[in-house]
């Protein structure tokens, strides 16, 4: 058995290195390690109700993240894109998939471009994770907004883009209609109703859990697909803006012998990116929505809970050095339902990052992020309904990548 | 980019042609590529030339830099077609140079110096191509046979924009930091400047100018444009891990 795994490891090694050699696969990858001071209380991940990844119980030296983000070239229009996953915090598998999927995109012949994408991917809102394997570029930690999109959605199904290619044929920039049909989403909703939003870094990979004890995220329980509509409008890659309209469809009703319920989660997103020089980036979103558990025979007894979320973040870039400030606001509001005391939660939190290029391969991010919560529940566990938090975290990241640098030399060469 | 522009001047014979050889010598960041190519004016008799210098302002005079600046005779003439070659590189996720101006019936290459791949099209009505752009993998240069702006992206990065201007003038080029370009060797005559720029917002019937060009002399043309610039639509350069 151990022997035909190291065959099959060995085989795939040298698949790899055929495939790099015409660039054929393209791998990037990660691994940060980090130290981290905490004031604040237990984190949700470790079954507290605090909205950090990390807390005094979980200080000091720990893994941030490793990734590893492939893309395999099927032909000169179908790519294969894998992004796997360690976070090293106890997870069910300690390495897990986070994005699986296919994309087409045939080359455009007119100024109409379509694209599918089928499989399991992070919906096209987040205006923050912009790097290779749905890393946030301007700090180590998304904003609350951003956070819950990764942890508690992922499109398992299929999405299909129509972009007016303006900027190849005008001045206008491109404008693009999103829509995607989707299922194994119906738990969506079970985390911002338990816990409200968080801060963190962690999202769920595709078959583990957050929090303890685990909520688990892709099921499907309903066989009713959910949907999602959006419009992007790129301007020259200086103005980006986005809006989305989400809906899992979800019957509230439905759940499984194990136990889990569907929630129905709705959303409205909208977003911008401003890029006026080479050295600014602005983004805002803002985020709006509710989500429902219970028949909706039970009337007023239905679980019902409105939330939003929206942030303001500028960045300065300059030769190695990036240095961002944020502002995040946050809130749910419980509409009805009879369980505990309603979670309403307001808060807001400020997050400074620098972020320090040693080179192509090594990279200093110091991340500073406070936040100033109004949680009615923590009065069950005799805390103060309102409560800062700190954490303070220096990550040191390794990144690299095959079927690029290295190969970028000789392809260079030899192209010249 | 600077383009420095020498010019040598040969007698064909008693056949009263004369051949004016322009080399136009092009640094091309690391590399030094050099490529000339070979124009016979019909008609033009002995090896006396002038000199245009064409300059691009904008409303308030400033120098419009990387402007395509194209000048024919106003009276149509038969030209041989371009044996010559030209680089449209890509270089952190842009094509490099931004704009490219080449005679028609020019090979544009199509290098790839970026460490991830690129798929690069154009559907423009003067050129319909796909090439992708894998890195160890060559590909043979694209040969422009139409007059035209070719407008180039990338289907992997929708935010990369490029131009391919191709024109059938004997006499072209690309403005200078200061919005100049000086063209040599050009026989006396009347000749037609058009000018082309992606932020050039102005109508394209006010970019043409007439300019009477005398031999022996250098004859200058200051054309200034009446709106105001776009913003330049190149993209930001981009870190490495961004992409892939
Ligand atoms: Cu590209």
């Amino acid at each position: 058995m151990e022997a035909r795994r190291y065959a099959a490891c060995l085989m795939a090694i040298l698949w790899a290195g055929f495939a790099t050699a015409d660039d054929q696969l393209n791998v990037v990858g990660a691994f940060d390690v980090r130290w981290v001071h905490s004031a604040g209380e237990l984190s949700y991940l470790d079954g507290g109700l605090g909205t950090l990844r990390f807390d005094p119980d979980h200080e000091g030296l720990r893994l941030g993240r490793a990734f590893m983000a492939s893309r395999l070239r099927l032909s000169d229009i179908v790519t294969l894109h894998t992004v796997v996953d360690a976070y090293g915090d106890h997870d069910r598998n300690p390495v897990d998939l986070s994005e699986f999927w296919v994309d087409v995109r045939p080359f455009p012949t007119n100024a109409i471009r379509w694209r599918a994408r089928v499989g399991a991917f992070h919906m096209p809102v987040s205006l923050e994770n912009r790097g290779a394997g749905w890393s946030d570029v301007y700090s180590i930690t998304p904003s609350a907004l951003n956070t819950w999109l990764g942890e508690e959605f992922r499109t398992i199904g299929a999405e299909l883009e129509v972009r007016w290619l303006g900027a190849s044929s005008g001045y206008l920039g491109d404008v693009a209609l999103i829509a995607a049909a989707y299922a194994w989403n119906d738990p969506a909703g079970a985390l911002i109703a338990d816990r409200g939003f968080a801060i963190t870094d962690r999202p769920s990979t595709l078959f583990g859990g957050l929090g303890r004890p685990p909520i688990t995220f892709y099921h499907e329980m309903d066989r009713k697909p959910g949907y999602y509509a959006g419009l992007t409008w790129r301007r020259h890659d200086r103005l980006e803006i986005r809006a989305l309209r989400y809906d899992n469809r979800a019957d509230p009703g439905a759940s499984t012998a194990a136990g889990g319920g569907a929630w129905r989660t709705r959303f409205s997103s909208f977003g911008a990116r401003l890029e006026p020089t080479t050295r600014w980036t602005f983004i805002a979103q803002y985020i709006d929505g509710d989500t429902a558990i219970g028949a909706e025979s039970l009337g007023y007894d239905q679980f019902l809970m409105r939330y939003h979320a929206a942030f303001g973040l500028a960045s300065l870039e300059w030769g190695r050095e990036r240095l961002t400030a944020r502002f995040d606001s946050f809130g749910t509001h419980q509409l009805r339902g009879f369980f505990g005391p309603p979670s309403n939660e307001t808060a807001h939190a400020w997050t400074a990052a620098w972020t320090h290029d040693f080179d192509d391969h090594w990279q200093l991010v110091t991340e500073w992020i406070r936040v100033l919560s109004r949680f009615p529940p923590r009065s069950l566990f005799a805390q103060p309904s309102s409560l800062p938090e700190t954490q303070t975290q220096i990550s040191a990241r390794y990144r690299f990548q095959f079927g690029g640098r290295a190969w970028g030399l000789i392809g260079g060469l030899q192209n010249n | 980019m600077s383009h420095t522009v020498s010019s040598g001047c040969r007698r064909l014979g008693a056949s009263g042609r004369s051949a004016a050889r322009f080399a136009i010598a092009t640094q091309h960041f690391a590399n030094k590529i050099a490529f000339s190519w070979l124009v016979a004016l019909i008609g033009a008799t002995g090896c006396s030339a002038g000199e245009l210098a064409v300059t691009v302002v904008d409303r308030l005079g400033q120098g419009v830099s990387e402007a395509v600046v194209t000048v024919a005779p106003a009276v149509p003439r038969a030209y041989r077609q371009s044996a010559a070659t030209a680089i449209m590189d890509q270089r952190d996720l842009a094509f490099t140079p931004r704009v490219l101006v080449v005679a028609v019936g020019t090979s544009v290459e199509f290098p790839n110096n970026d460490t991830v791949s690129h798929q690069v099209y154009s559907f423009s009505e003067a050129k319909h191509f796909q090439l992708p752009l894998y890195k160890g993998v060559r590909h043979p240069p694209i040969t422009f046979e139409h007059e035209g702006l070719v407008v180039l992206g990338c289907n992997i990065h929708d935010e990369m924009v490029g131009y391919i201007y191709v024109t059938d003038a004997p006499f072209f080029g690309k403005t200078d930091s200061g919005g100049m370009l000086n063209l040599q060797e050009l026989p006396g005559g009347d000749y037609r400047i058009s000018v082309w720029s992606p932020i050039i917002a102005d109508p394209s019937q006010t970019l043409i100018h007439n300019v009477h060009v005398d031999q022996h002399e250098t004859t200058t043309s200051r054309i200034q444009l009446i709106r105001e610039l776009r913003a330049r639509p190149e993209p930001r350069p981009r870190r490495t891990d961004w992409a892939y």
